[in-house]
């Protein structure tokens, strides 16, 4: 008679975790059987018992045909194959030999993961019976689905598994020693008639005997002592006796038939059987058929993680995106061992445990036209709890991985996850977020980040950038205000004086340059006021800052004259733009990049700031290396402009260099040369002697900003160059000069005085003008060229076109740079 | 049909003659056993020669040197020479597996089909053998009118041999 043995609840056949645990607790692989779908749920024993063994039948069928020996003939009777086709060198695919070959070579390769599998367990794992059943079971499940092949982790997979079912055979051998009358099939002096029937039957007398028979067969006496045991005890008599249904084909713990029953957990675990979660998927390497997203099934699975993790710890997420930390570098190891080999053995049942109660039903159809883009991955209960597992275990470490600086020490972080955690604690949080994820599964909230990701699934940049906009985290120290508010004061003082003497430029391209001026120098100088731990960095912000900035300015002052004038003026400007930024290049040991030397300039002076040795340079009296370092800054500018114009350029800089003594004279007595004054002189044409003036002047300013930058260590300041200016600003200089100092000295005020937030939001401001105003150099390159085109003769439009497509280039770089700083803020 | 990474091994009895048939044969599979026949110009190979693959002692020799040419009894004579269960030699460009004595003597034929000091009827064989265990199947192809016909031969061994140390 059938013993119906009620579960205290079916744990599969709701979502929800069950607040007791449930019978089979501490069988684990019978419990485990059930969860992924092979044995069905709540039934009686004799049910457990059939389809275990329908299962072992399957799979003994399955390993009959496909493990194939050719060596041994098949039905016996089989007379000589074709040997024409079947000989072990025939080519011919359906030949037996083949598939052995066939066979031989993904064996091969399972060995190879096999021989490394648990190593620290390898009492169990390493011998060679569990070796070759695991092997089978990975060859025939191989064989069964050709389209999946074998993939390193699966062997991994499958390991957890059959030992489940070892620790159940042995259990029950436990209980076998425990409880031996239970099981031992003793009928030797049973007596059937003498003592008047069954009931008066003294069980104690035979009990020395050992006569108890297995559970279901036997009189009433019989069940009564079976059920005197405990449930468990009486669940694993009843399954494991011999003569229950299906005789012992049906003994649903039992040894000989390990192979199978880990089989047909291997393959529900892996096709996930009708549900949503197919570990296969995980090692496919092509999008699933149906998938919306395009990408295959890990990488979305992976992206289902960084969604739920944006959900829950957005600052973690955007700090992984920002150092590049794609999911998948972790998550695919996670996800395509179900976390084998982050725990240890023992944790991981635990989570399987868990993860194995789960549903795992698709909670709705994943259909082609639905609106929303949801993930498969949290589409059933199961797969929700994998995800928000993995979340978890992000989340854990979450404090060490915000203070990884490199995407690979994050990885190294997140991929060797700590031995000794509170497994309960993690669990507990899993728990907790799956519902989240499921919930935000379903919401369309997750179309738009689908939609992101889908967009920018190739590039993580992008959505880096709304990110990081969106949080700044550099701190500025304030500037002392007292000291800069007395500079600005002095320097506006000196551009009212420039503006009521001015008449010489045209108002716009001065406004222009103007605002140029202010927002790049404002730019410049936020960028110069770094805390010291953040000097370093700030260096290289404001290296491409100024970069950007000067070689902007430049452009933007080179290129307006240049549209107000002719051609070749545009291109001696411009050379002597370069020359004259060389020139204050020339004073420091920096590294000299021909085209950009404005970002020389801008290095030197981090440079200096960092490296005070280079501090000494500047009191050289400039003008003797000057003309050294501007022929050799010449042969720079030689090389990287390929026109003629530079050189004749060049000779003009150089027999301009004794002019630079009247301009000398007339600056304030400092240690500072204005060496750039020779460079900026023209070569011989009044106005533009006029407008290189104004350029000198302006580079000057520049150059010692860079300087005074060398006399102050860890304030970038211009301090000095400030000083300086109003001197400088003699009545001989055009509102351009003017403008570019009054420029560049306004926003030095508001950017002292204002908050650290109104600093980055300014920076920011400058930033996109800046950004904008390299725009307008590219366009206004380009219009040149074209309008120049037709105005010179061959020779000189070749010059222009050159010079014009070498500004284009710089500006390109410089809106680059901008970006790169953008992207760092 | 002879691919490279199929077989483990290769037998070769003599007369390759020149290196280039020895550097196609180790393109097929890096374990080459030849022995010298009388038009071999490579010097170096062995009269004879013994392996042991598996359970099976092998011998080899091109097969000149026993006389007469292709006798059973005096191969015979050669295998318990060399105490070896299968013996394989060539000469005489003709197919022939005997078993003899809880042995195998085995004259795979001429691979290329050339004119032997005999005859000039010779159809182009080789031979295969699948050891496994204490059992060695032996597939014979050979070309016949254009065509590869396959043969096979089993033959177990009844004792694992036990080499006694003198």
């Amino acid at each position: 008679m059938s013993k119906e043995i009620v579960k205290e609840e079916a744990p599969s056949s709701s979502g929800v975790a069950p607040a007791e645990s449930p019978a089979f607790a501490s069988l684990r692989g019978l419990q485990w059987r059930i969860n992924l779908g092979i044995l069905p749920p709540s039934s009686s024993i004799d049910d457990l018992r059939r389809v275990t063994a329908d299962s072992r039948r399957r799979y003994a069928g399955l390993r009959r045909q496909l493990l194939v020996d050719p060596h041994v003939p098949k039905d016996g009777t089989s007379n000589s194959p074709n040997l024409v086709m079947d000989n072990p060198l025939s080519q011919n695919p359906d030949s037996t030999w083949s598939q052995f070959f066939r066979n031989a070579e993904l064996e091969k390769m399972v060995n190879q993961d096999l021989s490394r599998l648990y190593p620290e367990h390898e009492s169990y794992f390493q011998t060679p019976g569990c070796q070759g059943m695991l092997r089978r079971i990975l060859l025939l499940w191989c064989l069964r689905h050709p389209e999946c092949g074998y993939r390193q982790g699966m062997h991994e997979l499958l390991a957890p598994l059959l030992y489940v079912l070892h620790v159940d055979v042995e259990r029950l051998s436990e209980v076998r020693k425990l409880y031996e009358d239970q099981f031992i099939d003793k009928f030797d002096g049973f007596p059937f008639e003498e003592n008047g029937g069954p009931c008066n039957f003294d069980f104690k007398k035979f009990s020395d005997s050992g006569e108890d028979e297995i559970g279901s067969q036997g009189n009433s006496k019989k069940v009564c002592s079976l059920d005197e045991l405990d449930p468990e005890i009486q669940a694993i008599v009843l399954l494991s006796d011999a003569y229950g249904a299906e005789g012992e084909l049906g003994i649903v713990l039992s040894e000989k038939f390990m192979e199978h029953d880990a089989y047909c957990m291997f393959d529900a675990l892996m096709i996930g059987a009708r549900g949503s979660v197919a570990m296969a998927d995980f090692f496919a390497s092509s999008p699933a058929a149906e998938s919306q997203s395009g990408l295959p099934p890990v990488i979305e699975a992976s992206a289902a993680l960084y969604y739920l993790l944006s959900i829950v710890g957005s600052s973690l997420h955007t700090h992984l995106v920002e150092l590049g930390v794609e999911p998948q570098y972790f998550a695919l190891r996670w996800l395509r061992v179900l976390f084998g080999r982050e725990f240890s053995l023992q944790n991981l049942l635990f989570i399987w445990d868990e993860i194995f109660s789960e549903d795992n039903s698709p909670l709705d159809k994943v259909s082609e036209d639905s609106d929303h883009f949801s993930f498969k991955l949290l589409n059933s209960c199961r797969g929700a709890l994998i995800a928000a597992m993995a979340v978890s275990m992000i989340l854990y470490l979450r404090s060490s991985l915000l203070a990884t600086e490199t995407a690979t020490s994050c990885l190294q972080r997140l991929l060797k996850f700590p031995e000794s955690i509170n497994l309960k604690k993690l669990l507990e949080k899993a728990k907790s977020l799956q519902i989240l994820a499921l919930e935000s599964n379903k919401t369309p909230l997750s179309s738009a980040f689908g939609g992101a990701y889908n967009c920018t699934k190739s590039q993580m940049s992008s959505p880096n950038v709304p990110s990081v906009l969106v949080s700044p985290n550099t701190a500025l120290s304030p500037l002392p205000d007292t000291y800069w508010e007395e500079k600005w004061r002095v320097l506006h003082k000196a551009e009212e004086l420039r503006q009521n003497s001015s008449g010489k430029d045209t108002p716009s391209p001065s406004g222009k340059k103007r605002w140029a001026e202010r927002v790049k120098f404002g730019l410049s100088r936020t960028e110069s006021c770094p805390s010291p731990a953040r000097e370093e960095k700030c260096k290289r912000d404001s290296h491409s800052v100024r970069r950007t900035l000067l070689e902007d300015l430049s452009k933007q002052l080179g290129l307006e004259e240049d549209a107000e004038k002719g051609g070749c003026f545009e291109a001696s400007n411009l050379e002597d733009h370069h020359s004259v930024e060389v020139q204050g290049e020339g004073q420091n040991c920096a590294i000299k990049e021909s085209l950009c030397t404005t970002e020389n300039r801008c290095e030197n002076r981090s440079g200096a700031v960092v490296c005070e040795e280079n501090s000494s340079f500047f009191p050289d009296p400039p003008s003797p290396p000057g003309c050294g370092i501007n022929d050799h800054e010449n042969d720079t500018e030689k090389s990287s402009v390929a026109s003629n114009l530079s050189v004749d350029d060049n000779d003009d800089l150089q027999r301009r260099s004794p002019e630079d003594s009247p301009h000398r004279v007339s600056l304030p007595p400092e240690d500072v040369s204005p060496s750039p004054l020779p460079e900026n002189e023209s070569s011989g044409k009044t106005s533009s002697t006029k407008e290189r003036r104004n350029l000198s002047g302006k580079f000057q300013w520049f150059w010692k900003f860079g300087r005074s930058n060398v006399e102050e260590t860890s304030d970038k300041r211009g301090g000095t160059n400030e000083a300086a200016k109003p001197p400088i600003h003699d009545g001989n200089r055009s509102t351009a000069d003017s403008s570019a100092t009054t420029a560049s000295s306004n926003p030095h005020p508001i950017s002292k005085g204002d908050t650290m937030d109104q600093n980055k939001m300014g920076t920011l401001k400058n930033l996109g003008q800046a950004m904008l105003d390299h725009i307008q150099v590219l366009e206004s390159v380009f219009q040149q060229d074209q309008g120049q085109v037709g105005l010179l003769d061959n020779l000189s439009k070749n010059i222009l076109v050159g010079k014009g497509q070498v500004t284009a280039v710089t500006a390109l770089k410089e809106l680059r740079k901008i970006s790169n700083l953008l992207s760092e803020m | 049909m002879l691919v490279p990474g199929k077989i483990q091994h290769i037998i070769c009895t003599g007369n390759l003659c020149i290196k280039e048939v020895q550097d196609y044969l180790k393109t097929l599979c890096p374990d080459l056993h030849i022995t010298r026949g009388e038009y071999d110009e490579e010097t170096r190979y062995p009269e004879t020669k013994t392996l042991t693959i598996g359970q099976f002692k092998l011998g080899l020799c091109h097969g000149h040197q026993v006389i007469p040419w292709g006798d059973l009894d005096s191969l015979a004579m050669l295998q318990r020479q060399l105490d070896v269960d299968i013996l394989v030699t060539g000469h005489t460009h003709q197919f022939t597996a005997y078993k003899h004595e809880g042995g195998v003597v085995i004259n795979p034929g001429s691979a290329t089909g050339a004119y032997s000091s005999i005859t000039y009827d010779v159809n182009p064989s080789f031979v295969l053998m699948d050891i496994d265990g204490l059992r060695v199947v032996v597939y014979v192809y050979e070309l016949i009118d254009g065509e590869v016909k396959v043969d096979k031969i089993d033959f177990k061994k009844t004792t694992t041999t036990t080499h006694s140390a003198h």
